[in-house]
């Protein structure tokens, strides 16, 4: 059995292992588990990245079709990613700091950080410093559906809120409350 | 010779015996000083073939093969350091063949462990010469390649390290573990099953191929997977548990 590489309409490629039957099933044996895992993990960021997937929740397991079908689905060898399977991928996404949940307090639905909230807080700084918006208040809908497609568009809010946070933490950024889901001022950097 | 009586025969006897032995000692050193310049001149000519050639033997793996015979042959070995001093031949060429094959030990071992994961530590021969083909940036075999040869006497090389490296044989692939664990007879049984079925095992087919019972192919089988970690499991499969051995795969390069 050969196992190929496999490049999907939309561009991206699946590495061979994809098409390894049991690539879809929980393994029990540790050093076989450690390896699928990160075989799994790497897979899924690198994928939500192509893709700009920023949630990833149980409930996208064993479906053969939506957002993450292409990867947790592979119809040629007729094999899916079972809901607890996919649970405990999505435990060591948010153990190594590659993804947490939300909402809070539940383990089934998480927002992936294949950026690092400190890679999002510079790629906003830039944003912002190349539109020539520093210093002026920006809604949050104005950074998430800008006019012309940015890195940020479609960026969730609850992630962008942390990356906000890490602006305020380095003295780049003040929040302020408005009547429509308030703002932010970004200043230029002091540095 | 006709014989006498008497104490001048006896001492003739002896007389002759003495300069018989005499003369059988001179002619065996004669013919072991004539052997000795043979030996000489062949390994001055096996020294100046070496000097000359040095690039064509480190490049070309037939040439290579053929060399190191020679060499082992007449007691020589073309392993620059890897000994005592009386590495003579070794010493005076400076072929750094020792050198080459230290390097091809330590890219074994790279690959390997590289491919441990996918593999649980068994690979396939022709596998790991074309991954370390590639890895040298060379053609397989050909041009400046490796070949199954040269990663044996690599990994006799690297014995003394105590790495645990080992070539066994499945049917008529060879292998090479990594991982130090005996193969069992049952386990090289179902390896040689699964390479024949393309690295795929059920409980079912072995029963019928290998005509175990079900406990046996069962216990078999498990012991691949937990004990050895040498295959994934699929549970997906409507036949039931399947097996896949990944050593014995063919994987196309991410």
């Amino acid at each position: 059995m050969a196992l190929r590489r496999r490049t999907l309409p939309s561009g991206f490629t699946l590495p061979s292992i994809h098409s390894l039957h049991p690539f879809f099933t929980h393994q029990t044996v540790p050093t076989t588990l450690a390896v699928q895992t990160e075989h799994w993990t790497r897979l899924i960021l690198s994928y939500a990245r192509h893709a700009r997937l920023f949630t990833l929740g149980v409930e996208d397991a064993d479906l053969k079709t939506g957002p993450w079908a292409d990867i947790l689905y592979n119809p040629e060898i007729a094999r899916s990613v079972k809901p607890a399977h996919l649970e405990s991928l999505i435990a060591t996404l948010v153990a190594q700091g590659k993804a947490y949940y939300d909402p809070p307090k539940q383990t089934r639905t998480v927002l992936l950080l294949w950026r690092t909230l400190d890679e999002w807080a510079e790629v906003l700084f830039t944003w912002a410093s190349d539109t020539g918006q520093l210093n002026t208040i920006l809604t949050f809908y104005e950074i998430q559906e800008p006019e012309l497609k940015s890195e940020l568009s479609g960026i969730p809010t609850p992630l962008l809120r942390r990356a906000i946070q890490a602006l305020i933490k380095s003295s780049r950024a003040q929040l302020i409350d408005g009547t429509e889901g308030g703002g932010v001022r970004i200043f230029a950097s002091t540095r | 010779m006709h014989r006498r009586a008497g104490i001048a025969g006896l001492e003739r006897k002896n007389l002759s015996r003495e300069a018989y032995s005499a003369l059988q000692t001179k002619l065996s050193q004669q013919q072991l000083d004539a052997m000795q310049t043979q030996v000489d001149h062949f390994r001055t000519a096996l020294q100046r073939f070496a000097r000359s050639h040095r690039a064509d033997i480190l490049r070309s793996p037939t040439l290579r093969g053929a060399f190191v015979q020679m060499c082992t042959s007449i007691g020589v070995d073309p392993l620059q350091g890897a000994g005592p001093s009386r590495n003579k031949l070794a010493e005076l060429t400076g072929l750094g063949l020792g050198e080459w094959q230290a390097e091809l030990g330590v890219q074994v071992c790279d690959v390997c462990i590289g491919t441990r994961d996918r593999n649980g530590g068994l690979i396939e021969m022709p596998e790991l010469v074309r991954i370390l083909c590639r890895m040298r940036g060379l053609g397989e075999d050909g041009e400046g390649g490796v070949n199954e040869d040269d990663v044996v006497r690599a990994i006799r090389s690297l014995k003394p390290l105590g790495a645990g490296y080992e070539v066994v044989t499945v049917g008529d692939t060879r292998f090479v573990r990594s991982v130090p664990r005996e193969l069992d007879v049952d386990q090289t049984a179902l390896l040689g099953l699964a390479k024949r079925n393309g690295g795929v095992l059920d409980e079912d087919s072995v029963v019928q191929t290998l005509g175990w019972t079900n406990e046996r192919a069962r216990a078999g089988l498990e012991n691949m997977l937990l004990r050895d970690g040498m295959c994934w499991v699929d549970e997906q499969d409507p036949r039931g548990l399947v097996y896949y051995v990944p050593s014995v795969m063919v994987w196309e390069d991410d």
